[in-house]
């Protein structure tokens, strides 16, 4: 007799001081028509009387086995089995976890307590960052790096008190780490509500709908322009730029259309694997060849490409062309204007030992197989997975097959029929020093 | 609400009874030797019923705000304890329904309750800490803080209480509260019971084991392999049979002879979902259980664990306890819905 609707539970994480009973009041306030119980392991300042507030000493249980996948918050059962009795009186339950919780007991109560499984449905994690102050938690403790890593929300708080450009900076490590998550900007937590609760976070639609380039692949360049070219010389004429050098590769016979463009991007990635050759200012740009070019004196500086018919030629760049102001000039010092031009998804430097690892691929997998690779990997790198999720395409199975998990636990079944949909897999792994070409040559073994 | 799929007893379940309460009923007893039965719901209220009739004899509604967790009738029958998320424990005189004394016990849960079993203390315990009180409400002795809320607890003789928590049962002097013997296991202890002479104390770990220790010897043993947390555990009077829980199958361990170790234990299988509660009846090998699929089962059990079923009856929802009449004669059941059920035992 288990009930048809599971509770809803949401999870503020975050660190003292980056606005979790902010957020947590400013929830209350706003759903003022529901009946939420609010489980708080600090003394916080909850100032909502309709809600239910009981406070928790969090309790972390490792079992005998040793296994950190096992570890549980006792409390948590303890309270959610009584709060499950009297479930018809609630909408909704949030968690607010010390500043310094591991996420991963918290996330595992729900997978690994039968009653609690039956009941309650983890709606999603949502990590509060004080953006004044991440990046030296970052650098101090596991606790913010796992925070972050099992979030699928992370609110970037306290904007006001940090420039623009570091807050990009910080969007970009933070995505880096987990590319799972929706990153939303705050001041004083004013975040929509509906932004944090009611995610359905494991439902990996939203997250595609919400960031369509979520599953592109990274590229080593950042802009590619291509130029249609008569037979003759021009100039490749560059300003000073944020770097003291810039890649780049000239791709001969470049088409102009979508399908092009990616092909010309995948050859450009192999030439890009080769070793640059250095050139200096008033040297030839050799076609098709991975070149450095030397960009530390101050002023344009100009380079040459020889074009002995009439072509298009792309110019595949590390930076993009504002950045570096770049035009192409023919012998009469005319500039040429670019015919296409589109920007990547530019590969960043993993500095962080947490990140994430998006797999996609079509076709179907044997069930088999994909079995006995993912039982391995989470045997062998379970510790180190925080969060995965996705949905897979099993061969001889009409539906989607939808999964996540949480270290070495795996909770996996069928949604929907996969119908005129083209059928494929997406998985994507937030974890720690994650060996990206291992896993993906892992998943294509299991194809069909 | 409750009464309308109650029913079909059959073998040594007999037509009785039913009546309901406000909210999921979370606990309760059979009090004046039988002639009424106490019980709590989760709104907070508590309720007596006649024995035979099932007539409301009185109600006193919400008086734990938050909701009732835990009732313990005192041995003997005329006075019983509430305990409730409002962090207090009430104990009541049983004929007139009148708290008569109310303990503000803390600011958490209070969340067991146990009398010792000569009557003249009641224990309590609200999160880290374990409190014991005389009849009238006096505060003889509290313990200092557990390593974690208290889970269990429960009398191994008149003069000794012991409490699990997480990694450790520990047994404590029942007029001093000295601490007199701790025993350490790194698990979450979810649930303990006692054998009746004391000796052997079992508990049920949240990794799907029960653990148990000779306390004469300090041996300890973990029967493991269960597909779920056992937190439904009960010595029978005797102390040979322990019966578990921990997944629809009730497992029966054995202490006769050298047992349970190396021995199979009787397996009973009749449950399609969990079980939640397991009591054997006063005096005999006979044992109820109840299940979240709503059924409640008698079962006759021999000296080395096996047994068959004799009897069984279905409430409208899960079944949250069971407790057999004093004498025997009759058993109650209460459900998630609020259900109370009272059947006649036969052949008693």
């Amino acid at each position: 007799m288990i009930s048809p609707q599971k509770v809803p539970v949401s999870i503020l994480t975050g660190f003292l001081g980056s606005g979790k009973t902010t957020l947590l009041n400013r929830i209350l306030t706003e759903e003022h028509g529901k009946r939420i119980a609010v489980i708080e392991n600090e003394y916080g300042e909850v100032g909502i009387d309709q809600a239910l507030v009981i406070d928790a000493d969090e309790e972390i249980f490792e079992m005998s086995n040793g296994c950190i996948c096992c570890t549980v918050r006792g409390d948590l059962i303890r309270v959610l089995s009584n709060l499950m009795k009297r479930r018809d009186k609630f909408d909704y339950v949030l968690v607010e976890t010390t500043g310094l919780a591991d996420p991963g007991p918290v996330a595992q109560t729900f997978f690994m307590d039968d009653e609690i499984r039956d009941e309650y449905a983890l709606d999603g994690i949502v990590t509060l960052v004080d953006a004044a102050h991440i990046e030296q938690q970052l650098g101090r403790s596991d606790e913010s790096t796992e925070q972050i890593a099992f979030a699928d929300v992370l609110v970037l708080n306290k904007t006001d008190l940090v420039d623009d450009e570091v807050l990009d900076r910080l969007e970009t490590r933070l995505r880096e780490m987990n590319r799972m998550a929706k990153v939303v900007r705050s001041e004083r937590a004013e975040v929509p509500v509906d932004t944090v609760l009611n995610l359905e976070a494991f439902d990996l639609d939203d997250v595609l709908e919400r960031r369509p380039t979520f599953l592109e692949p990274e590229y080593p360049f950042e802009w590619t322009g291509v130029f249609t070219l008569d037979a003759g010389r021009y100039e490749l004429s560059l300003a000073d730029g944020p770097d003291p050098e810039m890649s780049l590769v000239v791709v001969p016979d470049q088409g102009t259309d979508d399908a092009a463009l990616r092909e010309g991007a995948e050859w450009c990635v192999r030439r890009y694997a080769e070793t640059a050759e250095d050139l200096g200012p008033g040297e030839e740009v050799p076609v098709g060849k991975h070149v450095n070019l030397e960009l530390d004196s101050t002023g344009r500086k100009s380079f040459f490409l020889e074009v002995g018919r009439q072509t298009r030629v792309g110019l595949f760049t590390q930076h993009t062309a504002d950045e570096f102001d770049i035009q192409l000039r023919n012998a009469d010092g005319e500039t040429i204007a670019h015919e296409v031009e589109r920007t990547w998804v530019a590969q960043h430097e993993h500095d962080d030992e947490v990140g994430s690892i998006a797999i996609e691929h079509e076709g179907d997998v044997d069930p088999d197989r994909l079995n006995m690779w993912l039982g391995e990997l989470l045997r062998e790198r379970g510790v180190d997975i925080f969060r995965m999720k996705g949905f897979i395409s099993l061969a001889g199975e009409s539906r989607r097959f939808v999964f996540q998990g949480v270290h070495m636990l795996f909770d996996g079944q069928p949604d929907r029929e996969w119908g005129d949909d083209p059928r494929h897999n997406q998985l994507v792994f937030i974890g720690r020093n994650l060996d990206e070409q291992d896993m993906r040559q892992g998943f294509n073994a299991c194809l069909v | 609400m409750s009464g309308l799929n109650v029913g079909n007893p059959s073998g040594v379940i007999r037509d009785g009874w039913s009546a309901s309460v406000g909210d999921y009923a979370i606990a309760g007893g059979w009090i004046l030797r039988g002639d009424a039965l106490v019980i709590g719901d989760s709104a907070g209220s508590v309720y007596a019923f006649d024995g035979k009739s099932g007539a409301n004899r009185w109600t006193d509604h919400e008086v734990h705000e938050g909701g009732l967790l835990a009732v313990a009738i005192h041995p003997g029958g005329t006075a019983f304890a509430t305990a409730g998320q409002d962090g207090r424990a009430l104990i009541w005189r049983a004929a007139e329904g009148q708290a008569s004394q109310s303990i503000d016990v803390g600011n958490s849960w209070v969340e067991n309750l146990a009398w010792s079993p000569d009557g003249r203390w009641l224990a309590v315990s609200c999160s880290r800490q374990v409190y014991v009180y005389t009849v009238d409400g006096t505060e003889v002795w509290r313990s200092d803080a557990h390593p974690s809320t208290v889970s269990a607890i429960a009398w191994s003789g008149a003069e000794e209480l012991a409490t699990a928590c997480y990694g450790r049962v520990t047994f404590f002097d029942a007029s001093t509260g000295e601490p007199h013997q701790k025993l350490e296991w790194q698990g979450s202890l979810v649930s303990m019971v006692l054998s009746p002479d004391g000796g052997i104390v079992a508990c049920g770990s949240q990794d799907n084991s029960v653990h148990f220790w000779r306390r004469d010897t300090g041996k300890d043993s973990m029967m493991s392999g269960y597909p779920g947390k056992p937190s439904a555990l009960a010595f029978d009077g005797t102390g040979t049979l322990l019966a578990t829980g921990g997944g629809e199958t009730v497992t029966v361990w054995s202490f006769r002879g050298q047992g349970p170790e190396g021995t199979r234990p009787g397996v009973l299988e009749y449950h399609v979902q969990p079980i939640t509660t397991l009591s054997f009846a006063p005096g005999a090998l006979w044992l109820a259980s109840g299940g979240r699929d709503g059924a409640v089962v008698a079962w006759s059990l021999q000296h080395d664990g096996e047994g068959r079923s004799i009897g069984s009856g279905y409430l409208a929802d899960v079944v949250s306890d069971v407790y057999w009449r004093p004498d025997g004669g009759a058993l109650a059941a209460l459900d998630a819905q609020g259900g109370v059920t009272v059947w006649r035992v036969k052949n008693w």
